[in-house]
């Protein structure tokens, strides 16, 4: 037919993929009575040998102590985790306290408060810190920082500065200069939800697989060679999951958004890679690491080579750039209990401290790891992305030893019709939008 | 594409859009008609130009949008506000025609309804099937490096009864999935030779499937055999619904009680016959079984090489066999009268043996049967049976234990003729089971091997759930089926297993006939 010679003309560009997720995947989940006080020593110790290195280097002259060993006045530097006291941060035991208050028992967005301070703490004590230099707005229950300071007479540890461990290294960008290739993220499908317009996604759909648009348009999107798809990709009402048991009609009203995702998944891994990542509202486990979603849930799409089903957080690496990415969850918890002028700046705070999720355990459900820690980031990724966000944002920030990083901020695609779009040539990325309202 | 083609194609998206008043999108069309995605959208193009007035249509523009961040911008506009929307695009963009409807919805997500139910269509074709959604053949962007992997499903021939479906409600959803992949298999083959004939075949195909459906539905006790059959037959070719078809079918294989080699010749007859096939195969089968056990007794020797088979058959499919104890009504009587047949032509011990091994190699089926054979049959020839699959010591007998206590729960009621041995003596003995039903149980006391059997069926007894033991009530001596019982609850076991014990057995309903 003479529609041969139009498919041939375009061929899609490939590129080479492997996937670093070893790390988030739990072979074998048991919960054999552990406590979340072993992942918090391992997360000290990993860090601690590491700080002990950069201290060093930062405060060569002060001497390093623990906390049972401050002497008052004397200057030195400690490395411990940090807790932040949370006035208003909600505890399990005020739902059993005799007088309620008529504030409800837990506010949704932020629980900070004004008397909140941080305490440092390592395996042989704790310490109140003190000085206007460390600002607990901006610092979370769970990092590791060397702090050089002294203890004043009221006991608290006033602080001079702060160290945290920084970007970690990063491997090189290879600069060759390559064609054009994008990789597309996108998240927040809500499949099944009311409130997402399946039109759009079938339009990005046609976009990214090289149905719509003209011949330019359509090179273009020759060049896409990965899609990431990053968490809440099926909106089952909630009110149907709540543990009771279903009538049939419900069932159906459950397994139609994951059919439905199949056959869109189906279209999108026919033409081209592409990773699904668990989020927190898709059937997956609660706590980090998110484990891969079944591959059952898709039994249409999961036939092809091109389908991977991943954890979250997702490492993998595209042509030696390494992509690093969450959900959602690290950076939302984030904004629960501190500060920033935006989610990018979340996102650069968890690199600096080398760590996704730092609030996990403490606020972030976590599996109960006994001699790991597997948030902490090794190697500093080339782009790092965080899914299910307000907005589309994006920017790149430097290290100290020649990384640069591309945050980017991935919007959910049911509310605002956005997907992002990566060049991996120099990492710059811009928006794709879908529009289809008819205004009438 | 020719001239002619594409004004006749033009011609029918103008019936298609008046008439119908459906929303053609230049990728219903092409997946409709076999044309590429570009084609599509040239034809819409020309059938826009074509056509003046009375038609709305949705333009697709694309492009680079001002503003200081680049995006590129892709929307669907109607064409009233096409020019307007082209100002907000940087630069040029392209314009397509996306659609062409009758009228503008107020829910754009209406304009996307066709085309997925389409796609529901093509997607739920069977596994092999190759069609435009699954290799994405009409984009305009080629990628060879995609791989369906097409072989997933397990072969399930070898295992009738791989997947254990609980219930009778699940089988009944399995027996439409396999008639419809038997229906959908022949047609789509002809779907993607002409684009003409696409439509055609397209509702052919769908029409026949589901009619293939209705008939099954319409008649259960035959469909089912048909469908075990079929749904074999699927398993075999590696149909994504043939697993479930095949764990279908080995479902309905039991209840037939036919050995899974039987039925393969007897999906390929296929014919009305089905039902007489599967119950002959049943018998052949239980003969075969008979057979292994029983050298003197057999008259055939065929049928004991047939029972061998049927013994592998059944080593494999141990898991569903819970849910066999569904099997048509119709079956059991024709078994029975078949049995009937049988034991006339064997001694009595053997006969029952035959009957029961039928009803044992398929232990779900063997279980229904034997219920409702025992009522036309001796019990003695379930014991004999039983004893011959025990005696047989095949993985059949691994399950005597849980056969047995199916089977004498079968014989109870029935058990009353006792025709073989006069030191057999029939016991009933409620007890508590494990699981906390109360199981009535007719137990043959006699001769030794089969007081073995007892025991194990006993044990096996307890694994079965009630409704084996319903279903069993008419089965007659106990012991002397506990082998027989022993091979088929073994399997059967496993699928009353998963059966609701406080649901009664259906074949309950027929055990007294």
């Amino acid at each position: 037919m003479g529609m041969d010679s139009e498919k041939n003309s375009l061929c899609r560009l490939q590129c080479s993929y492997a996937s670093l997720d070893e790390v988030f995947e739990i072979g074998k989940e048991t919960y054999r009575g552990q406590q979340y006080s072993q992942i918090y020593f391992a997360r000290l110790h990993l860090m601690r040998t590491l700080l002990y290195s950069l201290v060093s280097q930062w405060k060569p002259q002060t001497p390093v102590c623990t906390v049972l060993g401050l002497e008052q006045g004397k200057e030195c530097v400690i490395v411990g985790t940090l807790y932040k006291h949370m006035k208003l941060k909600p505890c399990i035991l005020d739902e059993y306290s005799k007088e309620r208050s008529a504030v409800p028992l837990v506010r949704p967005h932020n629980f900070m408060h004004d008397d909140d301070y941080l305490v440092l703490e390592d395996e042989s004590g704790r310490v109140k810190l003190g000085g206007d230099l460390i600002s607990p707005s901006v610092f979370v229950t769970g990092i590791v920082v060397a702090l050089h300071g002294k203890e004043t007479g009221a006991g608290d540890f006033s602080v001079l500065e702060v160290l945290e461990a920084g970007l970690p290294p990063q491997i090189e960008f290879p600069l060759k200069s390559r064609e054009d290739k994008y990789i597309v993220l996108v998240s927040g499908l809500n499949v099944g939800s009311s409130d997402s317009n399946p039109l759009q996604l079938q339009l990005f759909i046609d976009h990214i697989t090289g149905h719509l648009g003209d011949e330019k348009e359509q090179s273009i999107a020759s060049q896409i060679v990965h899609v990431v798809i990053a968490g809440n990709s099926i909106g089952i009402p909630r009110g149907l999951v709540n543990g009771q048991n279903l009538a049939s009609k419900d069932l159906s009203r459950i397994a139609e958004p994951i059919k439905e995702l199949d056959i869109l998944l189906n279209q999108i891994a026919a033409g081209l890679p592409l990773d699904i990542m668990p989020g927190p509202n898709d059937p997956a486990n609660f706590s980090l690491p998110q484990q891969p979603l079944h591959r059952c849930l898709f039994p249409g799409s999961a036939a092809y080579n091109t389908f991977r089903s991943c954890t979250n957080p997702h490492s993998f690496e595209i042509d030696n750039i390494r992509f690093l990415g969450t959900s959602g969850q690290n950076v939302d918890d984030l904004e629960k209990y501190s500060d920033a002028k935006d989610k990018l700046e979340f996102m650069e705070r968890t690199l600096r401290w080398r760590h996704i999720a730092p609030t996990a355990p403490n606020t972030l459900g976590c599996y109960p790891y006994t001699d790991s820690d597997p948030f902490f980031i090794e190697s500093c990724p080339h782009v790092y992305f965080v899914g299910n966000q307000n907005k589309y944002e994006s920017r790149v920030i430097k290290g100290s030893e020649g990384q640069f990083v591309r945050l980017i901020s991935v919007p959910k695609f049911s509310e605002s019709g956005v997907a992002v779009v990566v060049n991996l040539r120099d990492l710059e990325c811009h928006a794709l939008s879908f529009g289809t309202q008819f205004s009438s | 594409m020719a001239q002619t083609q594409t004004l006749a194609l033009v011609e029918e998206i103008e019936s298609l859009v008046s008439d119908k008043l459906q929303v053609v999108s230049y990728k219903w069309l092409s997946r409709n008609y076999m044309i590429s995605s570009n084609e599509a959208k040239r034809l819409l193009q020309e059938f826009v130009e074509k056509h003046d007035g009375g038609l709305e249509v949705v333009y697709a523009l694309s492009g680079w949008l001002k503003g200081s961040h680049p995006s590129y911008h892709i929307r669907l506009v109607t064409g009233p506000k096409l020019a307007e929307a082209q100002q907000e695009f940087d630069g040029n963009c392209s314009i397509q025609v996306y659609s062409v409807q009758a009228s503008i919805p107020k829910d754009p997500a209406v304009l996307w309804n066709a085309e997925f139910i389409q796609a529901e269509e093509l997607f739920k074709q069977p596994w092999s099937v190759d069609n435009c959604l699954r290799d994405n053949r009409f984009c305009g962007i080629s990628s060879s490096f995609v791989q369906r992997n097409v072989d997933g499903m397990p072969v399930v021939a070898a295992t009738p009864l791989t997947k254990a479906s609980v219930g009778i409600g699940q089988t009944k959803m399995n027996v439409l999935q396999p008639q419809k992949n038997i229906a959908h298999d022949t047609i789509p083959r002809a779907d993607l030779k002409s684009e003409d004939v696409v439509k055609d075949v397209k509702s052919e195909s769908n029409g026949t499937g589901s009619t293939g459906v209705h008939d099954q539905v319409n008649k259960p006790s035959e469909d089912k055999e048909k469908v075990v059959p079929a749904g074999k037959k699927k398993a075999q070719s590696d149909k994504s619904g043939s697993s479930t078809g095949g764990s279908l079918a080995s479902f309905w294989g039991r209840a037939s009680a036919k050995p899974k080699p039987s039925s393969l010749p007897v999906e390929s007859s296929n014919a009305v016959s089905n039902h007489s096939v599967a119950t002959e195969d049943a018998q052949a089968s239980a003969r075969e079984a008979d057979g292994s056990g029983d050298d003197d007794n057999q008259d055939v020797t065929v049928r004991r090489s047939s029972n061998r088979k049927r013994r592998v058959v059944f080593d494999f499919s141990d898991e569903d066999e819970d849910v066999v104890s569904l099997s048509s009504p119709e079956l059991p009587k024709k078994q029975s009268s078949q049995d009937s047949k049988q034991k006339d032509n064997k001694s009595s011990e053997k006969a029952t043996l035959n009957s029961d091994t039928k009803r044992e190699n398929k232990p779900m089926a063997k279980e229904e049967k034997s219920s409702d054979e025992k009522a036309n049959q001796p019990f003695q020839e379930e014991l004999s049976v039983i004893n011959k699959c025990t005696n047989n010591g095949k993985s059949s007998s691994e399950k005597p234990q849980s056969c047995a206590p199916d089977i004498s729960v079968n014989k109870d009621s029935t058990k009353n003729a006792a025709p073989g041995s006069p030191k057999r003596r029939k016991v009933m003995k409620t007890r508590i089971d494990e699981r906390g039903r109360e199981v009535t149980e007719v137990v043959w006391e006699g001769e030794e091997t089969e007081a073995k059997k007892a025991d194990k069926v006993a044990t096996k007894k307890s694994e079965n759930n009630v409704s084996t033991n319903s279903v069993n009530s008419s089965s007659g001596p106990a012991t002397k089926k506990t082998p027989a019982v022993v091979n088929t609850t073994g399997k059967g076991s496993k699928k009353t297993v998963n059966k609701d014990p406080k649901q009664g057995n259906i074949l309950s309903f027929f055990k007294r006939v």
